[in-house]
């Protein structure tokens, strides 16, 4: 029966959890480098230039990714994060236009605060309601992209060289797009995934009541995950805004956007029942799920088959995952 | 409402029981206690002053600290992660956790690997590192190895020692006569009696000992039935009716079924003609055992004989291809709410090969019919089945497998919530389904209904069998306290 010495494994203590618990996350990262090493193969010189565009591309779904990720560990989901992109896209391409780059840093830094702010008002919707989160979301999608089409009614706007070389580095420069991804990781997440309300983030969304019986505060908990949530839904919005240097008000973007950002957090480890995942393992499957159609270009074949082939991997990624834990779970 | 108005004072350093039946409120009142629940009326005091308890994290700031039987831990968090939530000590946690001599626990692990005790025992230990006035304790070793148990109980009375007070909810009648210093019975929301267990029994201590306790544990009983024991008493026995039993090859045979869990080596016999209740305390097993039958759930070791061949039900479909078919206790988990009664009662006759793949409407409307007139099915909101009473929902659950056919009807408490008329139309109908040569296996936590539809009944304790009595012996006190693990002490007398 049980005993206390149950949880003493064979394995060595520390390093085994360690492993067990980012499994994941080092599958997605293993995947991602065998397809660079495909990818690699395939071009001719391929170097910095290369990996400067995988890094500028992707910026913006990254970011979303790690959104979603936020509040789907927190217990949610948001449906309207690729709204919130395009809604910040368009606010900061019309403000930015003919700025230069102090200007454009003031616009960025008030577009990042209202989606911080919006987030925060959804969370608040979403827990004095109890209105489910995916309605509440799927609304607010509708409000942001209208307010969108309000603030930029078509195709448009601008911003400043200065901005893009900022977010995204100019040639070959591949480091400024890192670090801008890297940015909120260090500088909000780490310090809230360290903190009782990063802890009640994953307590939340791993068993609501035994988070309620421990004392988490729903309320306050959530505001504080759809915050971060609007907050890194405004970085993709300004990454959109430096990669396109423009803005558009189309809400298909929105719906891409949102669709793409949920699959990415499926393949990145992020459990959607909640409380399982991290930030990393998402941001790898984004690059996994922008290299698979690059690949199947390089060898030459119809780049709509590219769609089929990401559809597939992430269902046979996510099933196998299925049954590895399903194994595992029935060994003891 | 499970609370109508309790009083209750635990003293300082006591540990004080609280026993009553079922849906006596027992559950409601720890939430109450532990902040979960705020109360319609009345005040709740900590050490003279006023509290009014807006949230678990402020119960606990006042000293009021619960442990239920499903703990408060996150299971995707690791145990260091969940003390971080409650902000409790990891030295303190520590220290408790060896005082429940409980080592090698790994704080890095997540909570969801460890096993269901060894939990309980952390969250025991979680909320005695927080020196909590009052421990209110719920159910705490439901379930438990003996050897935790134990352990908790050595907890306990060092807890006592320490001054603080304890609430220990439990069903064992044995362990609360054996551990705490007074006893409260909550019946139907109120307390009905409290009295100390080292006064109550006269000559406590005497070394042949058996009786006095007995008799404490007779008060508990007693108590907790009140005034409808004595009914019991006075009130005719209704048990008359004639069996309709027949010899021969049984319509139901289980020998040594176990899960591996909570049902343990069940055997029982069902003849056709009869109708078999079993009884017992919420989580006995009961669910478990009524899901292997129905085929939703495998058995690890036993066998199952449905009508003279043996039965390996991989789908409830096997089940029923055999004739077991159930009626759950969630009327929801049968019936389809937005559709109508006769859909609704046909559903199951659909899973027999239709003719060449059409329903023969003209058959399925004629028994539909028979089934409504039979059952006296109220009619009038037939086009959905959500808008039926609970009785009448109850009543197309069950017609449901008599348009379906069946040789063994598993009932889960199929009178739950519902008026006394409804009850005896089904108490009826069991009777006449045996007089037909049909048999009923029915699960009841009622345990007054058992003697008016039953010819006999298991109670079931901890996943065992633990007596077998005919209808006319099975008077609630009898039932009441084999139900509560006492099997052996009443037999005795």
């Amino acid at each position: 029966m049980a005993t206390a010495t149950a949880t003493t494994r064979p394995l060595g203590p520390a390093a085994g959890r360690l492993a067990r618990r980012h499994a994941w996350t080092g599958a997605v990262v293993t995947f991602f480098v065998l397809l660079l090493a495909w990818n690699a193969s395939q071009t001719r010189n391929f170097g910095a230039f290369e990996i400067q565009t995988l890094l500028a591309s992707t910026l913006p779904l990254a970011y979303l990714a790690m959104a979603q990720s936020v509040v789907v560990i927190g217990g949610g989901i948001d449906l309207s994060v690729g709204a919130m992109l395009v809604l910040i896209n368009c606010l900061s391409a019309r403000f930015m236009e003919g700025t230069d780059l102090r200007g454009s840093l003031l616009v960025a830094a008030g577009c990042l605060a209202v989606a911080a702010a919006l987030g925060a008002l959804t969370g608040l919707v979403i827990t004095v309601s109890r209105i489910p989160d995916i309605i509440v979301t799927l609304a607010a999608s509708f409000v942001w992209g209208g307010a969108a089409l309000f603030v930029l009614h078509t195709p448009g706007g601008g911003t400043s060289t200065g901005f893009q070389a900022l977010v995204l580095g100019s040639g070959s420069a591949w480091w400024p797009a890192l670090l801008c991804l890297l940015a909120p990781l260090l500088l909000v997440w780490a310090p809230l995934r360290r903190s009782r309300t990063g802890i009640a983030v994953y307590a939340l969304g791993s068993d609501r009541n035994a988070a309620y019986l421990s004392g988490v505060d729903p309320l306050c908990t959530r505001v504080v995950a759809y915050a971060v949530d609007g907050l890194l839904c405004g970085l993709a919005g300004l990454a959109t805004t430096a990669f396109t240097a423009g803005g558009s008000p189309q809400s298909t973007i929105a719906m891409n956007a949102t669709l793409n950002s949920v699959a990415a957090i499926v393949l990145g480890g992020v459990a959607l029942s909640g409380g399982v995942g991290g930030l990393m393992g998402p941001v790898f499957a984004v690059w996994c799920l922008y290299l698979i159609p690059n690949i199947m270009l390089g060898l030459g074949v119809d780049p709509s088959y590219g769609e089929v082939v990401k559809g597939v991997v992430v269902v046979l990624v996510v099933l196998a995952g299925g049954l590895l834990r399903a194994r595992r779970n029935r060994a003891p | 409402m499970a609370l109508r108005s309790v009083d209750l004072a635990v003293e300082r350093g006591e540990i004080h029981g609280l026993v009553g039946a079922n849906g006596a409120g027992k559950s409601t009142l720890v939430k109450i206690l532990s902040g979960v629940l705020g109360p319609d009326a009345g005040v709740v005091e900590v050490a003279g002053r006023a509290v009014r308890l807006r949230s678990p994290a402020h119960a606990r700031a006042s000293g009021l600290a619960p442990v239920f039987q499903d703990p408060a831990f996150a299971p995707d968090l690791t145990v260091a992660e969940n003390l971080r939530l409650t902000g409790t000590d990891q030295g303190a946690f520590r220290r408790r956790v060896g005082e429940l001599g409980l080592d090698g626990v790994e704080l890095g692990e997540p909570a969801g690997s460890l096993p269901l005790p060894l939990l309980r025992m952390l969250d025991l230990a979680r909320v005695l590192a927080h020196d909590p006035a009052l421990l209110l304790l719920d159910e705490i070793t439901a379930a438990l190895p003996a050897d935790y148990a134990d352990r908790v109980f050595a907890a306990i009375r060092q807890a006592r020692e320490e001054g603080r007070s304890v609430l220990f909810i439990s069903h064992r009648l044995l362990e609360v006569q054996e551990i705490c210093d007074r006893v409260t019975v909550l019946r139907d929301g109120r307390n009905v009696d409290t009295y100390r267990t080292a006064e109550s029994p006269e000559g406590f201590g005497e070394p042949q000992g058996g009786a006095p306790r007995k008799r404490g544990e007779q008060r508990i009983v007693a108590a907790m039935l009140g005034e409808r024991a004595a009914l019991a008493v006075t009130e005719p026995r209704r048990v008359a009716r004639t069996s309709h039993v027949q010899p021969g090859e049984p319509a139901l045979r289980v020998r040594g079924l176990s899960d591996g869990h909570r049902v343990r080596d069940v055997s029982l016999t069902l003849a056709r003609g009869e109708v078999l209740g079993i009884t017992g305390l919420e989580g006995q097993g009961q669910d478990e055992l009524f899901a292997i039958l129905a085929g939703d759930r495998r058995a690890t070791d036993g066998e199952i004989v449905a009508d003279g061949r043996r039965l390996a039900a991989r789908h409830p479909r096997d089940a029923i291809r055999r004739g077991l078919t159930l009626v759950p206790s969630d009327r929801w988990q049968a019936l389809l709410p937005q559709r109508s009664v006769r859909e609704n009662l046909a559903i199951a006759h659909y899973t027999a090969p239709a003719e060449w793949g059409w329903i023969n409407l003209d058959r399925e409307r004629r028994q539909v019919a028979e089934a409504i007139g039979r059952l006296s099915i109220d009619t009038r909101a037939q086009a959905q089945a959500r808008r039926l009473s609970g009785g009448n929902q109850q009543k197309v659950a069950i017609g449901r497998w008599l348009v379906g056919g069946f040789t063994t009807l598993l009932c889960f408490d199929p009178t739950r919530g519902i008026d006394v008329g409804t009850k005896h139309q089904i108490y009826d109908l069991f009777r006449e389904l045996a007089a037909a040569g049909r048999s009923v296996l029915m699960f009841t936590s009622e345990l007054r209904e058992v003697p008016l539809a039953c010819d006999r009944v298991l109670v079931l304790y901890d996943g065992r069998i633990v007596a077998e009595l005919a209808a006319a012996d099975a008077d609630e006190a009898t039932l009441l306290g084999a139900a509560h693990g006492l099997a052996e002490v009443l037999t005795e007398s």
